[in-house]
């Protein structure tokens, strides 16, 4: 477990160097600055801005410049937005991200386990079948359609939910739920296949001749190795969620990080992209940490 | 009242029937065995009425009174938890992966009501079955432990409970000769202490005889009688240590020698150290002659036969073939690995399941096209296969038929000897007894030598002029067949034997 844990940390800061350094090559080799506006500015101008973020120094300068500030913490001023440095930006923008991001896992989470469980439990019924089939529907549905929908029955018709805008949490419902429908569903397929595969073995045969009851042999005999595959799917899930679903975000319009994605790759404001990157990366790492060290509790014999 | 009676009963599965009324009944202390081939409905009459087979059954099986036939799964759950125990034949594979012994063990002692055990309880149930060091198996995960410990941990859970009905279906057949002993007496002893009563399942109608009651013999889901063909087909089928000596082919010139092999492996997990698999281990092989590895699981048998065969790793050692060196694993040549040829233990997993037979057979000649055909009918008739199974693909055979494409491969390159790692060992009694007569007369008809790996030395003395008994990756005693078992000489051989019908 703490070899795990330090060999994880070992691999962490390297990949996290690779990560930056490539995205900023990408964004270098994409036409365009940023500051190419509507109207040109006049050449020294565009010097003095283009010297003073360092931006007419040779290519490694500059990659050394970048990551070594963000080593320190400090991801710079912003190119677009002047008045701000992107540390501001990302101040503003990440905890709305991180708190829909997290309820939004934690509902698909619940939701998914629980009808993989009660289709499982009925394997072959048409229960299953059903929510089979509406697992795939909300799987296959994007955000930008349920995201409507939603706002459509719960807000306009029904009246009980606010459209858009962020001033209680009672605004969070409808896109936490709008973020999880899809995530819940792959949750769902993933833990039904799982416990369909798992409900064959032999140990369960075992747990059912000792005369449990049904729910039980489920819950304590074949749910923790059923989960694996869903453990390798929710950890990647989970970095998506949390650093802004610029959709969502969008269409709620809330102040996340989503929309600084989009935003900043377009106007090629690069500290910005290299901050969201930095973050989305580093909650990768974690989370794909986090599912290598699930699967030793959900199966013994991953430990080795 | 009987604890256990069952009248005319039926299993079908999918509608096709394959138990056609059986009739026992079984009182606490008894002991009735249920004994036949693979697919003679054994399982199925013993599991089918508590519900936990595919099976569905008819006629009649009282537990304790109480119908099981046609009563609700609410019924018969609680009437199996309450009452009844269950041991299965796959240790490996019947305990649940993520909880401790611990754990399942006192699931199992709680599940007809009983109040949570103590931690000195659950010791105590684990000295019953006779587990040593039981205050750290209570913490393990069960792939922690061996095939021998996770068995006596299933007759642990299974007794837990106090049941009046211990089932045990096959509860031996996965282990080596003498845990088999030691299980089949463990279970003896807890019948007498505890009054229970036991139905057993089994293949092999001798190692029963002396612990049943009665014996119920199966034939297609048929009861039939101890002097049925089947029957006596049955207690033929199994080689005995009073067997008379087989007919062996006389040995020839020198063909391998083998000296100071060491294999070892890392330590699994994070454990420092290397393991010493097969620790110097020395023998010799002549032409036409048979010589067998015997050992308990564990003793590095395979992992020896497979380093001479240059299939598996050897970090010292010399091996030679009719005088010269055989070159190391990642060296040797497809020419110089013709002479040695595997057979596997099972038959099905070792083909490819996308091949089709005459393919699978065919692969070493892939070159020799003009003849191809008439080579892999000719081996199939060798075997014992028509020609028609060329174009058959794995799934589509039977164990023993497997075993015989297995064999039919390993023989189109015609070599010199046979290595067969437990060839037999996972197929039926009455299979197995075929396949061995097939491979007697291939070593008379071929002369070839073989290289025989068992855990059963009365199915090793079949084909083998000598044997070598491994321990800890050591040839710890080395003579002949008959000399070996007429007169062994160390602990581990003496316990073998002794182990051995």
């Amino acid at each position: 477990m703490r070899a795990l844990l330090l060999r994880r940390l070992a691999t962490a800061l390297p990949t996290l160097a690779i990560v930056l350094i490539l995205s900023f090559l990408l964004m270098r080799l994409a036409p365009g600055g940023p500051f190419d506006g509507e109207r040109p500015l006049d050449p020294a101008t565009r010097a003095a801005l283009t010297s003073a973020y360092g931006l007419d120094q040779p290519l490694p300068t500059q990659i050394a410049i970048y990551v070594g500030r963000i080593a320190r913490g400090d991801f710079g001023p912003s190119l677009v937005y002047r008045d701000f440095t992107v540390t501001d930006l990302v101040a503003q923008g990440l905890p709305v991200s991180l708190t829909l991001g997290a309820l939004a896992m934690l509902l698909a989470l619940a939701l998914g386990l629980g009808i993989g469980l009660l289709a499982a439990g009925r394997a072959g019924s048409r229960t299953d079948h059903a929510l089979m089939l509406a697992m795939t529907l909300l799987t296959a549905l994007p955000t930008f359609v349920t995201g409507p929908l939603l706002v459509l029955v719960f807000a306009l018709l029904l009246g009980v939910l606010p459209v858009s805008g962020l001033e209680s949490p009672r605004y969070l419902v409808l896109p936490v739920v709008a973020l999880a429908l899809p995530v819940a569903g792959a949750i769902a397929k993933l833990a039904r296949a799982g416990l369909a595969e798992v409900l064959t073995q032999d140990h369960i045969r075992t747990a059912r001749a000792r005369g449990l009851a049904p729910w039980r042999v489920l819950v304590v005999h074949a749910l923790r190795p059923a989960l694996v595959p869903v453990a390798s799917y929710a950890g990647p899930a989970a970095a998506g969620l949390l650093t802004g679903a610029v959709v969502i975000e969008t269409v709620f319009a809330l102040p996340g990080l989503g929309r600084y994605f989009v935003q900043g790759a377009l106007n090629r404001d690069y500290p910005l992209v290299l901050a969201v990157v930095t973050i989305y990366a580093a909650l990768i790492i974690l989370f794909n940490l986090f599912a290598d060290l699930l699967y030793g509790w959900l199966d013994p014999r991953a430990r080795g | 009242m009987s604890v256990y009676q069952v009248a005319g009963l039926t299993v079908s599965i999918g509608g096709r029937q394959v138990v056609a009324g059986i009739d026992f009944s079984l009182e606490a202390g008894e002991c009735v065995a249920l004994v036949g081939a693979s697919g003679s409905g054994k399982s199925q009459s013993c599991l089918a009425p508590f519900g936990i087979s595919a099976g569905i059954a008819g006629g009649s099986a009282k537990l304790l009174g109480s119908e099981l036939v046609g009563a609700s799964e609410a019924t018969r759950r609680g009437l199996r938890g309450r009452h009844v125990g269950f041991i299965f034949q796959q240790p490996m594979t019947a305990l649940t992966p993520h909880l401790t012994i611990g754990r399942q063990l006192a699931e199992a002692w709680t599940q007809a009501g009983a109040a949570k055990p103590s931690h000195r309880a659950l010791v105590e149930a684990l000295g019953r079955v006779e587990l040593p060091r039981a205050e750290e198996l209570l913490d393990q995960y069960p792939h922690r432990l061996s095939g021998g410990q996770r068995q006596r941990v299933m007759i642990a859970a299974a007794i837990a409970h106090r049941p009046k009905l211990l089932v045990a279906d096959e509860p031996t057949t996965a282990l080596d000769a003498p845990l088999r002993r030691d299980v089949l007496a463990l279970l003896s002893r807890l019948r007498r202490e505890e009054g229970l009563a036991l139905l057993l399942v089994s293949h092999d109608l001798a190692a029963v005889a002396e612990h049943a009651d009665r014996t119920i013999v199966l034939n297609e889901g048929h009861m039939v009688g101890p002097e049925h063909p089947y029957t006596l087909a049955l207690r033929a089928a199994s080689p005995r240590l009073s067997d008379p000596a087989p007919d062996l082919p006389s040995p020839g010139g020198s063909l391998l020698q083998v000296s100071g092999v060491r294999v070892e492996f890392p330590r699994p997990g994070w454990r420092r150290g290397r393991f010493l698999a097969v620790d110097g281990a020395s023998l010799d092989l002549a032409e036409g002659e048979g010589l067998a590895l015997v050992g308990g699981s564990g003793s590095g048998k395979s992992t020896l036969a497979r380093a001479i065969a240059r299939l598996g790793p050897m970090q010292a050692g010399n091996v030679t073939f009719r005088g010269e060196p055989l070159p190391s694993r990642n060296a040797i040549r497809p020419q110089q690995r013709r002479f040695i040829q595997p057979v596997f233990q099972d038959p099905v997993a070792s083909l490819d399941p996308k091949w089709q037979v005459a393919d699978i057979i065919a692969e070493p000649l892939r070159h020799l096209t003009p003849d191809r055909d008439v080579r892999i009918e000719a081996l199939l008739d060798e075997v014992g296969l028509g020609p028609e199974y060329a174009s058959r693909r794995p799934a589509e055979l039977s164990g023993g038929q497997a075993q015989r494409v297995a064999i039919a491969r390993a023989l189109v390159c015609d070599p010199q000897i046979l290595l067969l790692d437990e060839a037999t060992s996972a197929l039926d009694v009455l299979v197995a007894g075929r396949i061995l007569d097939l491979l007697a007369e291939l070593q008379h008809r071929r002369r070839l030598a073989i290289l025989f790996i068992s855990h059963d030395l009365a199915v090793a003395r079949r084909l083998c002029h000598r044997i070598a008994v491994m321990e800890e990756g050591r040839i710890v005693e080395e003579g002949p067949a008959e000399a070996i078992i007429s007169a062994p000489r160390h602990p581990s051989t003496q316990r073998l034997v002794a182990a051995t019908h």
